[in-house]
């Protein structure tokens, strides 16, 4: 037995920790991901089909009219998440969910929803691209795309990734937590494995008694945007409450008027940029193992975390001292995991390298980060296993079959 | 300032900064007319624009909740919004670019679902507010900045499209009908269902500069008028002739999108209750 250290953390530790009453469940992840928002207070979903997505908009327009919600099937995506903007505005917590065609096609709303801060959950469950490319298989090639959601720049993003269906459960509160928080919408990077995959799912009987949900609160006088301000947990703005709020498309005063003044631009990206990075603790959610003595550390997120996971303590047992970091928060970059002086594995599903760029970025030495990227299916164990001991042996990832390794 | 915009509008934004001889202000005016006989109070109605000249000189005017939407999805945001806040007044105020070309598919679907909501499509016959390019309602023939040679691309009457689509009050007017656009917005508000009013005005700047020759407001607006009338003010017959007044009136005769979704949940909360209490009982 080879002893090796776990680390987990994600809010629902503590909350799974608690004896709520609920039931066990043999269910797909895009049921958890509708169970998840319903039992956070979602109660709208505005979106339009799109594999393997759809299944959520399935769930969705079973489950919302049994309590009180409204499922909105548009014309498409634009309309999906400028309707679940609308709502939010309107003080119901909404969410939708979509792919990679269907995300490009969000960002429009996904900027309008940054910039005038509407708490929202967007679900993209990553395929192989680019393009429609190929819908039944994952892939994991939106990791910048969701980092920068909308074009423009002076924002900062929240994207958060589950790795197994109750995983997906608990972290769709959390993302809908964090959305009304951080007044931001938040995206929950997902794959076509855990949208797809049936598994063990845990889940509460009675949602109304969830004391660690955020509910909604509205924010009735101004300032309606505390520009220049970094404060968390101001409360969203809501229309229709005759407060005379003022959302736009344009940098904004604190009023919500538009302005064209630098000072303005200033004041607004301090606070659309802060909010998020002075805050980075409350967003830190990661699963590390054996960090302590590790010589060769294998990266990973979603659906593909679980066979490198695997493939780690495989060859911790042939002896091969490797560690393993899972990122569920992908941004902001958990630049702090990356701090041990090690070779680190980044495995991943596309060709051209993503995530491999910002783990070369925030490690001591760019020169020891490996790249092993596939893609349409994930990595074997036997794969994992072969990268790590090729690395540790040789410092260098042998040639395998349909892994690519070249990153510049 | 006058005792309408007193009482709905922000005094800090207005004037706004809209061309000199810019019809939008006077059109807003006529809106708040309208409001005003209905009796509607400020927190009664949620003001919605879009991009453009229209969306830049009207948003955050309106004294109550505002919003200035990206361009083109005014309505998918009231679509989510009349959900949230099924009891309020809307009214969507756009331009043609708005309505009639990047947000067509918004506008088609808001009629079909009789969304509850009033649009105003504030029509200047092209994009002005970045130079003066055609857009889908510019007459034909007709020269902008991007189409020197005349607009060759047959343009279309989003009212007609709307209709298509099941919009249940249609009507169109031009910015010379002050009385007519008044009564015809009072109407267009009474619908429980979605209201579309296209009001053509002019555009001093670039329109009237490029496809009319001219900067004169009077003139531009007498260009409008004789459109409006199908003849030249020297009693010469117009080139065409934009048919106003009320188009298609089936105000309240269907179920507006927010009612039909809060029926239907209300159908299902029912099933539901009396399956509880079946089993209960059993």
């Amino acid at each position: 037995m080879i002893e090796h250290k776990e680390t987990l953390v994600a809010p629902w530790q503590e909350w799974a920790r608690r004896s709520i009453k609920g039931r066990r469940l043999l269910e797909a992840g895009t049921y958890a991901l509708t169970e998840g928002a319903i039992a956070a207070g979602c109660r709208v979903f505005a979106g339009y089909p799109i594999t393997p997505a759809t299944d959520i908009a399935e769930y969705m327009s079973k489950r919302l009219p049994q309590v009180g919600g409204y499922y909105m099937q548009c014309e498409d995506e634009l309309a999906g998440m400028h309707a679940c903007a609308g709502a939010s505005l309107g003080g119901l917590k909404a969410m939708t969910a979509t792919s990679g065609p269907g995300y490009t096609l969000m960002h429009d709303a996904y900027g309008w929803s940054i910039t005038n801060e509407i708490p929202l959950v967007v679900v993209d469950a990553m395929r192989v691209g680019p393009i429609s490319g190929i819908t039944g298989a994952p892939g994991q090639g939106e990791f910048y795309i969701a980092r920068y959601a909308s074009h423009g720049g002076n924002f900062e993003t929240i994207v958060l990734s589950p790795s197994s269906v109750q995983e997906a459960f608990w972290l769709t509160i959390d993302a809908f937590n964090l959305a009304e928080r951080f007044r931001t919408p938040v995206t929950i990077l997902t794959d076509q494995v855990i949208s797809d995959m049936w598994e063990d799912l845990f889940i509460p009987d009675d949602y109304d008694g969830l004391d660690f949900v955020i509910p909604r609160k509205h924010n009735l006088m101004m300032p309606f945007y505390p520009v220049g301000s970094a404060d968390l947990d101001v409360p969203p703005n809501v229309i229709g409450h005759g407060t005379g709020v003022c959302v736009s498309a344009y940098t904004h005063t604190e009023e919500g008027y538009d302005i064209e003044e630098m000072e303005a631009q200033w004041a607004q990206t301090f606070r659309l940029v802060n909010k998020i990075r002075h805050h980075r603790a409350e967003l830190t959610r990661y699963e590390t193992l054996g960090l302590d003595d590790a010589d060769v550390i294998a990266v990973a997120y979603g659906a593909n975390a679980r066979t490198v996971k695997t493939g780690v303590l495989q060859a911790r047992r042939r002896g091969v001292r490797a560690g393993f970091v899972r990122l569920i928060t992908l941004w902001p970059f958990l630049d702090e995991l990356f701090e041990r002086d090690a070779r680190y594995v980044v495995c991943e599903l596309n060709y051209d390298g993503q995530l491999v760029r910002e783990v070369m970025r925030a490690a001591p030495d760019k020169r020891k980060v490996h790249f092993m990227g596939k893609s349409a299916e994930l990595h074997t164990v036997a794969e994992v296993v072969a990268g790590l001991d090729g690395v540790a042996r040789s410092g260098k990832i042998p040639e395998l079959p349909y892994i690519w390794t070249e990153v510049r | 300032m006058n005792k309408l915009a007193k009482k709905y509008l922000r005094p800090s934004q207005i004037p706004t900064k809209a061309c000199h001889g810019c019809g939008i202000g006077m059109i807003e005016n006529w809106l708040l007319q309208a409001i005003d006989e209905l009796g509607l109070k400020q927190e009664d109605v949620i003001f919605g624009t879009g991009i453009g000249c229209v969306g830049r000189q009207t948003f955050a005017t309106w004294g109550g909740d505002n919003f200035g939407a990206t361009h083109g999805r005014a309505l998918a945001i009231a679509t989510g919004l009349k959900l949230a806040q099924p009891d309020k007044k809307y009214l969507i105020v756009v331009g043609d670019g708005d309505a009639a070309s990047i947000g067509t598919s918004h506008l088609i679907h808001a009629a079909r679902r009789n969304l509850g909501v009033t649009v105003i499509c504030e029509d200047n016959m092209g994009y002005e507010s970045t130079g003066g390019q055609f857009s889908p309602t510019t007459p034909a023939g007709y020269v902008t900045n991007s189409s020197p040679y005349g607009m060759v691309e047959p343009p279309f009457d989003p009212c007609d499209v709307v209709k298509a689509a099941g919009a249940t009050f249609v009507a169109e007017t031009t910015a010379t009908q002050w009385h007519q656009t008044v009564k015809i917005v009072k109407k267009a508000l009474a619908n429980d269902g979605f209201s579309f009013i296209h009001v053509r005005f002019p555009c001093n700047e670039n329109f009237g500069a490029y496809a009319l020759g001219t900067r004169d407001t009077l003139k531009n607006l007498e260009w409008i008028y004789e459109h409006t009338q199908g003849r030249k003010t020297d009693g010469s017959e117009s080139d065409f002739v934009w048919e106003t007044g009320i188009k298609h009136d089936a105000s309240n005769s269907r179920p507006e999108f927010s009612r039909i979704m809060r029926d239907m949940n209300a159908r299902v909360q029912a099933d539901l209750a009396q399956k509880a209490a079946k089993k209960a009982a059993t």
